[in-house]
């Protein structure tokens, strides 16, 4: 298999807050990998950066082979055509309805578009009744599933969840682990997923990765991690309130 | 002493450094105006919220103004025996001064904190950054549209904010202080002349880009969940009331300083 993203010693600092302090790690093509690491470790910050929304300030980012440092102009806009991106508000635009939004990056005539929009929105499982709504008329599980199929509309072979089951009751969070799963498998998607939830974690994960201290400190299987010896791993897996990583005071 | 200059260093800085960020802003802004895509809509809606929904605040205000201007002028002018000047002087006050900078100080107050919340709001929900993950430039989406929208209905708002102004004082003229309709109106018209036109009209455009200016910017670079939404929207009003104030006693100086 070769590595649809590679990241090598990538550092990023805000002021005096290092907050990425070389980050290396490989996703291999049509594989799930999910980050996981507490609020506030930068987790949010390594997606912008292999998106291209936050400039690093040293190290390097590889997508499909491709260094992403440094594109501009139309070469990044290749790049970000090769990813799409589940935001963890879910980020809809409230001026457009639901199928302006999950048509938004689509070409074509208004009614192509938002025939695509329902082909996209009955993948996530919600049906043509909601393509007229609002995002302010619909419910944080649906705002969710629109977001998703807005991510995919446009068929990235690369798909970015950010967060993707914060806010939501159990029910609806499996659901959204499921379409999830699915939609990797089905689309042959590359996911990079971050998350603390760790339900989310099993369903999705074929590798897990922790980031902390602005480095990733371990990554493995999925199967590893209930056997892994790494003390802040099993302290994050665990969710003890006891052990080497302490509840950041700011 | 170094501390002194430390001191008062800090503040200059800070603020040279905050006007080459609204510079390359607007430049920037300027720049997505001149090169495709365009979005119609999105300047369609733009300016039907900047213009036909600020009319009603817009007129509201030019009436009450150009009345009580011209109640002011015949007091005054009935002290020195030149009560007879209430037309001309409240039709050149309006159309020059009061018509351009109360629209646009109204225009300011609805607008640039509405478009501050919206940007700011959309900054915060990340919808800006899925914008751009959607290779989506928000310059062309959000900024360029609003800038030319509020800089083409500016002069037409300030078009019916002059004609509401004079109305009001005909009004009160003719209702009130014994003035002769087609005499005012006649002596309206022999006093209005195409600068006072022209020097309104520049005026209302050049506010209108300030008020979309500062309303993207400050909302664009919004931070801090609502907190730094609402100091996005109190800067956004406070910025284009000042920048409105002072770039009219500029152009004022320009044009009739001579």
């Amino acid at each position: 298999m070769t590595a649809a993203i590679q990241l090598a010693g990538v550092a990023k600092r805000f002021g005096a807050r290092q907050v990425l302090a070389g980050v290396d790690l490989a996703v291999e093509s049509g594989q799930s990998l999910v980050i996981i690491g507490g609020s506030g470790t930068g987790k949010s910050v390594l997606l912008k950066t292999i998106l291209g929304l936050i400039p690093i300030d040293a190290g390097s980012i590889r997508v499909d082979g491709q260094p992403v440092n440094g594109l501009k102009g139309a070469a990044l806009a290749a790049h970000r055509q090769r990813i799409g991106m589940l935001f963890q508000g879910g980020a809809l635009f409230d001026s457009l309805n639901v199928w302006r939004n999950v048509s938004f990056a689509l070409a074509g005539s208004a009614a192509s578009r938002r025939a695509a929009a329902i082909d996209n929105l009955a993948r996530v499982g919600l049906g043509a009744e909601v393509a007229d709504l609002k995002p302010s008329e619909i419910s944080g599980g649906m705002m969710k599933r629109v977001a998703l199929a807005r991510a995919i509309a446009a068929r990235p072979p690369i798909l970015f969840f950010d967060e993707p089951t914060t806010g939501l009751d159990p029910i609806n969070a499996a659901r959204i682990n499921n379409l999830i799963r699915t939609l990797v498998r089905d689309l042959k998607i590359t996911a990079l997923t971050i998350t603390h939830d760790m339900a989310s974690v099993r369903a999705i994960a074929d590798r897990v990765a922790m980031l902390h201290g602005g480095r990733i400190i371990w990554q493995g299987p999925l199967d590893a991690l209930d056997t892994c010896d790494n003390d802040f791993v099993r302290q994050f897996v665990t969710g003890s309130a006891d052990g080497p990583i302490q509840a950041a005071v700011r | 002493m170094i501390g002194l200059f430390a001191a008062i260093g800090a503040p200059v800085l800070a603020g040279l450094a905050a006007i080459g960020r609204l510079a390359r802003f607007a430049a920037t802004a300027l720049a997505a105006l001149l090169r495709p895509p365009w979005y119609p809509a999105q300047l369609a809606q733009q300016m039907l919220i900047i213009g036909w929904l600020s009319l009603p605040v817009v007129g509201l205000t030019a009436i009450f103004t150009g009345s009580a201007l011209a109640q002011q002028i015949f007091i005054g002018g009935s002290r020195f025996n030149a009560a007879a000047t209430v037309p001309a002087v409240t039709v050149i006050g309006v159309v020059r001064e009061l018509g351009p900078v109360l629209g646009g100080l109204m225009v300011a107050g609805r607008v640039a904190s509405a478009m501050a919340a919206e940007l700011g709001t959309m900054r915060v929900t990340e919808q800006i950054d899925a914008l751009v993950t959607l290779r989506t430039d928000p310059f062309r989406w959000l900024v360029a549209p609003r800038l030319l929208a509020a800089v083409l209905v500016m002069p037409l708002l300030v078009l019916v904010s002059n004609a509401l102004g004079v109305m009001g004082g005909w009004l009160l003229a003719t209702q009130r202080l014994g003035f002769n309709s087609a005499q005012y109106l006649a002596t309206t018209a022999r006093y209005l002349q195409a600068d006072d036109v022209m020097s309104s009209l520049v005026k209302a455009a050049v506010f209108g880009f300030f008020i979309a200016l500062m309303g993207c910017y400050h909302g664009y670079h919004s931070g801090g969940g609502a907190a730094g939404v609402g100091k996005a929207t109190t800067n956004a009003v406070v910025s284009s009331f000042i920048l409105i104030l002072l770039s009219n006693l500029i152009i004022t100086v320009i044009v009739f300083g001579s």
